[in-house]
């Protein structure tokens, strides 16, 4: 599977991580998967710079990510997280929060935005406390969409929600990632959901990366014996 | 002016009225007559010893009478109020800077009004009721915006990754604090003379005042007050807000 990277890091370490250095391929889904307290969060608010490594660089676009204004990479690097976190007022307020902050709105976006989430547009006027938990983190995905990001960053972002509604998401997620070109980055503890979705995957485990490649021959044929204990204990 | 004066013997008729709740308390095992006993007793200890005090002050010339006492009541109300602001970084000094440049702006504005004169009698009392409220008001706003910089931190971190920066992902907060802080003096001048008489118009009519001429002090009192807590609550969130970011307008961890 020929990448080019669009993120990169080098010896990056912090309190918690340690000697990381592993690549983002462009335009695929990553998934970092390992157990809890492994460091995957931690990891993944690196890269939108929502924390800082304390020794080592990221790199994105082979820029150093501290070269960026913070601002603009985030805006360039979205991000969901676990919880829909919607803010007080009606999923349009949520929608245009991201584009408002530059005088960037266009109303006519919060159709287009709920229609790549498959919501309605009547959607836009109701007020996000009436809304299910799959339809808020489906409109937390549109809010950071409605930024046209390039790199989607999404930490267990279906982990509180069902079943059906997880599927759901993973193919809105697929669906997003193939006509948008989007590069994504999923944290997960579902090592099917890293299966289903994921083209790479980084395994970490104890702030270390211990395994990263392709993730179909990465879980069916792990070389490091963590990562045999780690797959054999969610199997059993 | 026509005073009626309270003796000792009327005074000490009052412990009667603090019985009553005592009693229901034990009656209906409710466990508050220590503390109904234990705080009637404090206050009325604490306030004869302010009397003395206070006479104590107005004996000495004034201008070291209101700048010894003004500056109690302004370190008093400072350890008071920051107290609120748990481990908020620079807490203290912000909070002393505040109350003591809105007592002095508003001492300024009195004076050079003409609405009192430079006298420990005046000034002191007066004084007090701008720092008291100023110093409940930072208190509130200083509580509110810790325990939401807690409670809504997922938030925050929502609106930094989607572009904001620190003023703009906190202004929800700010606002609530600001709201926590001001609402008790918006709904009291609200209501200010139809639900209660305020204590200082009270106190001007039982001393022989006229009832205008007591209200007029009140108007200046009350807006004195309001427009020191608004912007004591206002500066304060907008100062310490910043302190909850680093310089890479990232969120950090403030324990309580």
């Amino acid at each position: 599977m020929e990448t080019n990277s669009i993120l990169r890091c080098e010896n990056g370490s912090t309190r918690i991580l340690k000697q990381l250095c592993f690549s983002i391929p462009e335009n695929r889904i990553t998934t970092i998967i390992g157990p809890s307290g492994a460091g995957k969060s931690s990891l993944i608010m690196l890269l939108n710079r929502l924390e800082n490594l304390d020794n080592g660089t990221i790199y994105y676009k082979g820029n150093n990510i501290n070269d960026y204004p913070v601002t603009e990479l985030r805006r360039e690097i979205g991000m969901v997280f676990q919880s829909a976190y919607l803010f007080d007022g009606t999923v349009e307020d949520n929608l245009k929060y991201g584009p408002s902050l530059q005088n960037k709105w266009d109303s006519k976006n919060a159709d287009k935005l709920l229609d790549l989430v498959d919501l309605p547009s009547s959607y836009k006027l109701r007020a996000v406390t009436t809304l299910s938990g799959g339809e808020q983190q489906r409109v937390a995905l549109a809010r950071t969409l409605a930024n046209k990001p390039n790199v989607l960053l999404l930490d267990e972002a279906t982990s509180a929600l069902d079943v059906n509604t997880t599927k759901i998401i993973e193919q809105l997620l697929e669906r997003i990632q193939q006509e948008d070109d989007i590069t994504m980055v999923m944290v997960t503890h579902n090592l099917a959901q890293s299966m289903r979705i994921g083209d790479f995957s980084l395994y970490l485990q104890e702030g270390k990366l211990i395994e990263s490649g392709v993730t179909k021959e990465l879980l069916d044929n792990p070389s490091t014996k963590e990562l045999k204990n780690f797959l054999n204990i969610k199997k059993a | 002016m026509d005073t009626t004066e309270i003796s000792n013997l009327s005074l000490t008729f009052l412990i009667v009225f603090v019985i009553i709740p005592v009693s229901l308390s034990y009656w209906f095992s409710l466990g508050l007559s220590k503390s109904i006993v234990w705080s009637s007793f404090r206050g009325v200890v604490q306030l004869f010893l302010i009397g003395y005090v206070l006479t104590f002050l107005f004996s000495i010339p004034d201008w070291q009478g209101i700048a010894l006492w003004v500056t109690v009541m302004v370190l008093v109300a400072t350890i008071n109020a920051s107290k609120r602001g748990g481990n908020i970084p620079k807490v203290r000094m912000v909070v002393f800077l505040i109350i003591a440049i809105i007592e002095v702006s508003v001492l300024a504005l009195w004076l050079g009004f003409g609405y009192i004169t430079f006298t420990a009698d005046k000034v002191i009392p007066i004084s007090g009721m701008v720092i008291g409220n100023s110093m409940i008001a930072i208190g509130l706003a200083l509580e509110r915006l810790q325990s939401q910089f807690k409670e809504e931190r997922g938030r925050i971190l929502a609106a930094l990754s989607l572009g904001a920066t620190p003023k703009q992902s906190s202004l929800m907060i700010v606002r609530k604090s600001l709201k926590a802080a001001m609402i008790p003096n918006i709904d009291g001048l609200k209501t200010i003379g139809l639900v209660q008489l305020p204590g200082m118009m009270t106190g001007l009519i039982l001393g022989g005042v006229s009832p205008l001429d007591a209200v007029k002090y009140q108007i200046v009192i009350s807006l004195s007050i309001f427009v020191s807590v608004a912007i004591c609550a206002m500066l304060v969130t907008m100062v310490l807000y910043k302190t909850f970011f680093n310089d890479k307008m990232q969120l950090k961890v403030i324990d309580k």
